[in-house]
């Protein structure tokens, strides 16, 4: 059984303009799903969706064998409990400090030992190469310093499932690398992780599946030489090129 | 000008004087932190409260930023009584500049609340965070940044505002500063060194608050 399965997804920002019409995809333990496509596609919207921060209005989440009703406060937090975003903007608590950002959650919400959560909130930053930055805000890092405290932040909760938006679009390309370096970690640790990119090469590199969409639907999923070498459908084939002649 | 200056005459008052700031301070205080909660649940009812609630707090703020403080403060000292509620001055004042300064802060802690990042308020969601929660952590501390000055700036204002204490014969700084001089007549120095005590006051008050918007709250404002 999979790990989280997406049924006939469909959700609107107005009533009668579908984002997502549909959608399918099954994610797997220890699966890294990457979603690419045009922009506009979906692909953000689908991880919102995930996150209960767009309430669907069609179709089906199962989580671990448990159905998720975006409706019900109870259902949300058990979602909220197993999935965490990074979001392509960061965006990191502006008045709190590294630490702060990183160990608020646990502490105030999860109501776990602080000085348990703290100590692995310093492992998790020296992981992604920030043990030097703990008394530091947001407004004094960089765009990939903050990225990296946001993936800190988002793993400082246990998720079983890590969903990652863009999370290099808004960076400067010298500090793309320090933050997908962070991710590869992530990845030989075994991380479920959702990610929606468009560092083809990365993708390639780390996904186990990609899956591709186009106006709110999946055009194609397959492993990444399927995608990338020998896409089925027309859609992809078009997309593939156009990315890989550059 | 042929005036003779005769300090001597105003400071030998000035204990007394001292003692009136002391009250001056405590209103403006308790006007301030009074204010300051009518205005978080005005600021809250306005950006959250159904459209009920809307008008209510719109009614209340446009009524008393558009009246003077004063004619407030007469209003609660000579109207009430009609109705059966007798308020001594000192409470008639208090309340007056309560309600006075939570319209105006409703509005100040209004412009805090627009200035938090929706996308912020989103990680708060995402991370398992309660609308309530959301507000202690994330807003508040937000706002309280963002706010720090303007809020300086009008705790500095209510302060020199108690000053129309003195109509009602509370004796705080100027009503004393009246007191002496309807005695002596040495209207100029009193109010000399009246002035000068209202200078210390705010000086050292933004002074103080300065320095715990620089320790505190990360303000990046300039002292003077």
């Amino acid at each position: 059984m999979p790990h989280l399965e997406i049924t006939d997804l469909s959700a609107a920002y107005e009533a009668d303009a579908k984002v997502l019409k549909d959608v399918n995809m099954t994610v797997d333990k220890g699966e890294i799903v990457s979603l690419i496509g045009p922009s506009g596609s979906g692909k953000s919207t689908l991880l919102r969706v995930l996150m209960g921060l767009l309430r669907p209005v069609g179709g089906q989440v199962v989580l671990d064998g448990d159905a998720i009703d975006y409706t019900s406060k109870s259902s949300l937090r058990h979602v909220r409990d197993r999935c965490a975003i990074v979001f392509q903007q960061y965006n990191l608590f502006q008045n709190m400090n590294v630490m702060r950002n990183v160990s608020i959650a646990p502490i105030k919400i999860k109501g776990w030992d602080k000085k348990t959560v703290e100590a692995e909130a310093a492992d998790l930053l020296a992981k992604v190469g920030l043990a030097d930055k703990h008394k530091a805000y947001p407004d004094e890092l960089s765009g990939g310093q903050q990225q990296r405290v946001a993936i800190a932040r988002a793993l400082a909760l246990k998720p079983e499932v890590l969903l990652l938006d863009e999370v290099t679009s808004a960076l400067d390309p010298e500090l793309v690398n320090e933050v997908l370096d962070a991710i590869r970690v992530l990845a030989s640790e075994g991380m479920t992780m959702i990610i929606v990119s468009h560092e083809m090469a990365f993708v390639r590199e780390v996904s186990s599946k990609v899956v591709m969409m186009d106006e709110g639907t999946v055009v194609e999923a397959g492993p990444p030489a399927q995608i990338f070498d020998a896409p089925k459908t027309r859609r992809a084939q078009e997309f593939v090129s156009k990315i890989l002649r550059h | 000008m042929d005036y003779t200056f005769q300090f001597g005459e105003a400071t030998r008052h000035l204990p007394y004087l001292l003692g009136g700031a002391w009250l001056s301070l405590q209103i403006g205080f308790l006007a301030f932190w009074g204010g300051a909660i009518i205005g978080l649940l005005g600021a809250l009812g306005k950006e959250w409260g159904g459209p009920v609630v809307r008008g209510l707090v719109n009614a209340y703020v446009v009524f008393f930023t558009n009246t003077p403080g004063l004619v407030q403060i007469f209003f609660l000292v000579y109207a009430l009584p009609e109705v059966g509620i007798l308020l001594p001055p000192y409470w008639a004042v208090l309340i007056g500049l309560i309600l006075n300064s939570g319209a105006y802060l409703t509005e100040i802690q209004r412009a805090g609340f627009t200035s938090v990042r929706r996308t912020e308020l989103e990680a708060a969601e995402t991370l398992g965070m309660s609308l309530m929660q959301s507000v202690r952590y994330v807003v508040i501390p937000h706002i309280a940044k963002v706010l720090f000055a303007p809020l300086s700036n009008f705790y500095i204002w209510i302060v020199l505002g108690t000053s129309m204490a003195a109509i009602f014969g509370v004796e705080e700084l100027t009503g004393r500063a009246i007191n002496i001089s309807s005695s002596n007549f040495r209207t100029i120095e009193v109010f000399i060194i009246t002035a000068a005590i209202y200078i210390a006051i705010t000086v050292v008050a933004s002074l103080i608050l300065a320095l715990i918007g620089r320790h505190g709250f990360r303000v990046k404002a300039k002292i003077f």
